[in-house]
This record gives structure tokens, sequence and C-alpha cells, in this order.
């Protein structure tokens, strides 16, 4: 590939030409104006790394391949490096400096007032307490099908296994959420679900009526999950109307 | 703008960790405590003049923190515009 061979079908190294041109992408022209301070730094950096990145590519006899990214050596591991620098530092300079603190071991023949899983695990907690969704059937006499522990077990299989479905479910390739408002309502509405069972994990210590909590529990995430979706669709309509305004703009229509 | 807010916030985070450290040392009684960085400074009968030192510079560093960030977010842009409007006003 050489520099003098410039015709329209010739595979360009550089990047350009991957990216549309658009009103608003500021020309070649109009980023080296910008010649003051962290622009002006920014520019330069960008400009340089472009620049050995397209000489790599041309002296190399690997394959061309149109994807615009840096080189993982230096720029990535430079940036790694630093980054994984300053938490190694600052975690030794906490440690050295401030105060030690061991607290008392722990007793072993006394239980504690309140006992809670890792807060990470509260949504797990909450299931287990599912007790009154537990149905008590006619058939076998008003006797249950299983015990409440075993319900609430099962009831972690349930989720688990939605959330591991979900991506099963939607195979679409939408970015955003307006794209798709039902699959983000589905979505809020788990994340308020993992929040109020959260939440109600811990329903001897709420200052509020325990059957109301565990209403509150599944009613907010479908209210919260149903606004979303409102919310949504309010907006795709405007949002359409800016991705046409931009294709017709790219691709006017003859 | 962008130079002022990373100074303001180098100021805020540097000087907010070295406050972070000593109020561990000489405000907080117990780190299983419901008061920890804000209980009153209590210095024993053994405080040397190291511990007397530590609580000086605490109390600058957790003035230095407000101040400091405060200069850099909000006084020196507010006297820069005020200084462009009459610049403006006077042309």
């Amino acid at each position: 590939m050489t520099d003098e061979n410039t015709s329209t079908d010739d595979v360009r190294a550089d990047g350009s030409g991957i990216v549309a041109p658009d009103d608003e992408t500021p020309t070649w022209r109009e980023r080296k104006e910008r010649t003051q301070g962290l622009s002006q730094l920014t520019y330069e950096y960008f400009e340089r790394s472009r620049r050995e990145d397209q000489d790599l590519r041309q002296e190399s006899d690997y394959v061309e391949r149109d994807v615009l990214a840096f080189p993982t050596w230096p720029h990535e591991i430079i940036r790694n490096l630093a980054i994984a620098s300053f938490f190694v530092g600052m975690l030794l300079f906490l440690s050295a400096t401030l105060p030690p603190h061991i607290g008392d071991p722990a007793n072993p023949s006394s239980t504690p007032a309140i006992i809670l899983p890792d807060w990470y695990l509260y949504w797990s907690f909450g299931l287990l307490k599912l007790g009154p969704l537990n149905p008590e059937l006619s058939i076998l006499g008003g006797q249950k099908l299983m015990s409440d522990r075993m319900y609430g077990v099962l009831a972690n299989v349930v989720v688990v296994g939605f959330i591991a479905i979900v991506p099963f479910l939607n195979k679409g390739s939408a970015r955003r959420p307006v794209e798709q408002p039902f699959w983000a309502a589905i979505g809020v509405g788990g994340v308020i679900f993992a929040l109020t069972i959260s939440v109600y994990s811990a329903k001897n210590l709420l200052p509020m009526n325990v059957n109301l909590a565990f209403d509150l529990t599944f009613l907010l995430p479908i209210v919260g999950g149903f606004i979303t979706w409102a919310v949504l669709k309010t907006m795709r309509e405007g949002y359409m109307y800016d991705l046409n305004r931009r294709y017709y703009r790219l691709r006017p229509p003859k | 703008m962008a130079d002022e807010f990373i100074k303001g916030l180098g100021i805020f985070t540097a000087a907010g960790l070295g406050w972070m450290i000593l109020a561990g040392w000489y405000r907080t009684p117990s780190f299983e405590s419901q008061e920890q960085l804000v209980s009153p400074v209590s210095l024993g009968d053994s405080a040397t003049m190291f511990d007397t030192l530590g609580v000086m510079l605490m109390d600058a560093f957790f003035w230095f923190t407000i101040i400091g960030a405060l200069t850099f977010w909000v006084v020196i842009p507010v006297i820069r515009q005020a200084r462009e409007k009459l610049q403006e006003r006077a042309q």
C-alpha cells in the first residue's frame, strides 16, 4: 500500500472513512485549532498515537483490519499500571497511617440480637421469608405442599433461573432503554424488586406494618416497571424523530 | 476552567485524606462506635507534643479542605466572571 494510490476503494489504514460524515463531527482543521491547554494536549497525544498506529500498520505485513483502537502496549498497559500503582499505594498508605483496628474476638457461645447476611445477600435472605405466599391446598386438607423453608429455597432457584433465561428471551440489539420500553420496564422492575425484597428481609426491624411491607415488596416493582414503560413509550416518539432526522440528513431522499 | 476544577479537587481529596487519617487517631474512640471522625477530641494526660501537633494539623487540614476547594471552585471563577462583566460594561 503506497501513499500515491488514493483511489476510493483503497483500504485506508488511518481510520478515516469509517466514521460517517456528520454535521456535528469537527474536521481535522477544527481540531487543530483547539490550541489551548488540555484540548491541545489531548489532540497532540491522540494525533501522535494515531500516527504511530498508522506507521505500524503500514510497515507490518499483518492483515489490515478496519478497527479503531489503540495497541495494548504501551497505551493500555501504562494506563493500567498507573491505576494499579495508585490503588496499591493507597492501600499501603492507609494501612501504614490509620490506627490499627483489632476488635474483640467473636464469642461463639452467645447469639447476636440481629442476624443478617452480608448486604449483597439481603435479597436472597428476603426470599427465604416468603411463607405467606406458600399456598395451603384444600386437596391436601388445608396442608402445605412443602415447608416454608423449602419454599424459600425454591424461590431462590426461580429468581436465579429467571435472571439466567432473560438473555435468551430478549436477543434484541437495543443499546438504549428507549428502544425497548417493555424490556427496560422488566429491568427496572427487577432492580426495584431486589431493593424491596432486601428491605423485607429485615422485616423484624422495619418501623411499619409487616403485612403492608410484604404487599409493597411485590407492588412497588410492578408500579415502577409500569411508570418506566409509560415514560419510555412517551419518549420514544421524540427519539425516533431525532434518529430519522439524522438518517435523512446523511442520506437525503431522492 | 478545567484546570481550576482539578486544583480544587486535588486539594479536596488530598487534604481530606490527611484530615481523615488524623481524625481516625484523635476523633475516633472506636471503629465500632456510632460517632467516628466527629466525636470530641480527648487528649489524655499522656499526650505528647506530637499529639498536640497532630490535632492542630487535623484542624488545619479540615479548613484547608473546605476553603481550598471553595476558593478554586467558587471564589476564583466568580472573580473572573465579574471582571469579564466589568470589562464588557466598560466597552
